[in-house]
């Protein structure tokens, strides 16, 4: 049992860092991005296609997350430029449809040009014991990362005037406007670097078992479930909506079987909406 | 809806503006403040036009609207509200906090709670603070008088003119008619999207036309 929950909160981990860049997008630019799950496979096969070229496994990780966050940076200054003209519902549909179509266009691709690509990081010790429970080193090294990569958006936000400006503008645009930040250029880096946060995501499911070219709509499903049910405006919600799915999930996954496992996910994500629609802990962010 | 409206304000001086609901008062100030793009006309300011301006470059002008919705960010600290406020200026941040606690001291008393537990009367001194840490050069006075009781009127508009000796030049709306006369040395009375009447304060608190409409008497 342990060794299953052990499993779980890293795979919940791995999820809260796609689903943080779902959260961030929405409460900032009002767009919920469907694409989110290619985001992390273009970091994954990025980091693929380097190390089949015979570079140094790190160095490709650390370009296939730059690319991820060059690609999402793309995104936000061509694509979803046509859905910020509008307002309210009228962006959020046509964000919907835009980002779905990438989504498309981007696994189609993939499939097309790369189809034998994925990405396997292996490890040299392949796992380690403590107190008498053997933990893989993925799942300790998918757990640092994403621990880190926490940490660091922690500080971002609440420690930096920036990171200030971006939690201003998702509580109050207009406030944020009047006081001189630039909405428009802040929600360009966070589009940026929620795109970082998805190839670092991407590789983390390389790390703890493959990333192939078709995973991007199951990733962006399981984000998109972990983000509705943290809240959709809230960082912290949505690393324990994280946690505590990925528990479930492999748990449920375990026991149960995989299909009822979604079933179950939706279920939670569908109870959220109705007994606390502003997510877990909609009140500590 | 504004039309033909001209108006002027000169550096350190207070200019109000008043009018019954819906004379476009509050449309002339998003205007400036470039929430609203006039369809014709020109804003300008020492000779570079505003209109067409971004929100966010009209503030780092120096051109701060405070709005009579305050339009504070609720789930941060009062102390966070006022460092975005400074946020085109964060070198100066530090002598600022010390300024606005001056002006209003009872912020200080709450400075790590969030804006959204202050009472209206706090928000609207956070929202005047915040809007002061930008050091703006021209100050937007949406209604600020909305919603206080009238000890608190007072002690703000004590603190206004305080803000005025410092150099500040400000544009002032206000329902309550006298208050905003005895405060700016002229105004401008709009209705419907028109300047009706336009002249030195003193005048204006003369004038039959403004007795009868706004100050109560016959």
């Amino acid at each position: 049992m342990i060794p299953i929950v052990i499993d779980g909160i890293v795979q919940g981990l791995q999820l809260s860092l796609l689903a943080v860049g779902i959260t961030l997008i929405y409460g900032l630019g009002g767009v919920l991005n469907l694409a989110h799950g290619q985001f992390a496979v273009v970091g994954g096969i990025v980091a693929a296609l380097l190390i089949g070229q015979g570079m140094h496994v790190v160095a490709a990780c650390v370009l296939g997350v730059l690319a991820a966050g060059v690609f999402g940076l793309i995104v936000d200054r061509s694509l979803l430029l046509a859905a910020y003209r509008y307002k309210g519902e009228e962006r959020l549909l046509l964000g919907l449809v835009l980002t779905l179509g990438l989504s498309f266009v981007v696994d189609g691709y993939l499939n097309y040009r790369y189809p034998e690509t994925a990405l396997t990081v292996r490890l040299p010790h392949p796992s380690i014991t403590v107190a008498g429970i053997t933990i893989r080193t993925a799942s300790v090294a998918t757990s640092a990362l994403a621990a880190l990569a926490f940490i660091l958006l922690a500080i971002f936000l609440k420690g930096t005037l920036v990171g200030k400006a971006v939690r201003s503008i998702i509580q109050n645009e207009t406030g944020a406007e009047l006081c001189g930040i630039n909405a428009t250029r802040t929600r360009t880096l966070i589009v940026g670097l929620s795109a970082v946060l998805a190839g670092l995501g991407g590789i983390a499911q390389g790390l703890f078992s493959s990333l192939g070219t078709e995973m991007g709509v199951e990733l962006t499903i399981f984000a998109l479930i972990v983000a509705v049910v943290g809240g959709v405006r809230s960082v912290s919600g949505t690393l324990a909506a994280g946690i505590l799915l990925g528990v479930v999930n492999a748990v449920a996954s375990f026991y149960i079987g995989t299909y009822l496992t979604l079933i179950i996910l939706l279920a939670a994500a569908m109870l959220t909406i109705l007994v606390r629609p502003s997510g877990m802990l909609a009140y500590w962010t | 809806m504004l039309r033909e409206v001209s108006l002027e304000v000169r550096g350190g001086e207070a200019v109000g503006v008043i009018g019954p609901n819906g004379s476009g008062k509050t449309t002339l100030f998003k205007a400036i403040a470039g929430m609203l793009r006039p369809k014709a006309g020109r804003i300008l300011y020492d000779g570079a036009r505003l209109d067409g301006l971004h929100t966010s470059d009209v503030a780092r002008r120096g051109i701060v609207y405070i709005p009579a919705e305050r339009e504070l960010f609720p789930q941060m600290t009062v102390l966070e509200n006022l460092e975005l406020g400074a946020y085109v200026n964060p070198r100066d941040r530090d002598g600022l906090f010390e300024f606005v606690f001056g002006l209003f001291p009872r912020l200080a008393e709450r400075k790590g709670q969030r804006a959204e537990t202050l009472s209206g009367g706090e928000q609207q001194m956070l929202a005047i603070a915040r809007g002061v840490m930008a050091r703006p050069k021209v100050l937007l006075l949406d209604e600020p008088s909305t919603g206080l009781a009238p000890l608190l009127v007072a002690e703000m508009y004590r603190q206004l003119a305080r803000l005025r000796e410092e150099g500040l030049t400000i544009l002032l709306a206000e329902q309550q008619v006298p208050l905003a006369l005895s405060f700016c040395e002229r105004a401008y009375v709009l209705e419907n999207g028109w300047i009706k009447l336009s002249g030195a304060s003193r005048d204006l608190l003369g004038d039959p036309g403004i007795k009868r409409a706004y100050l109560g008497v016959a």
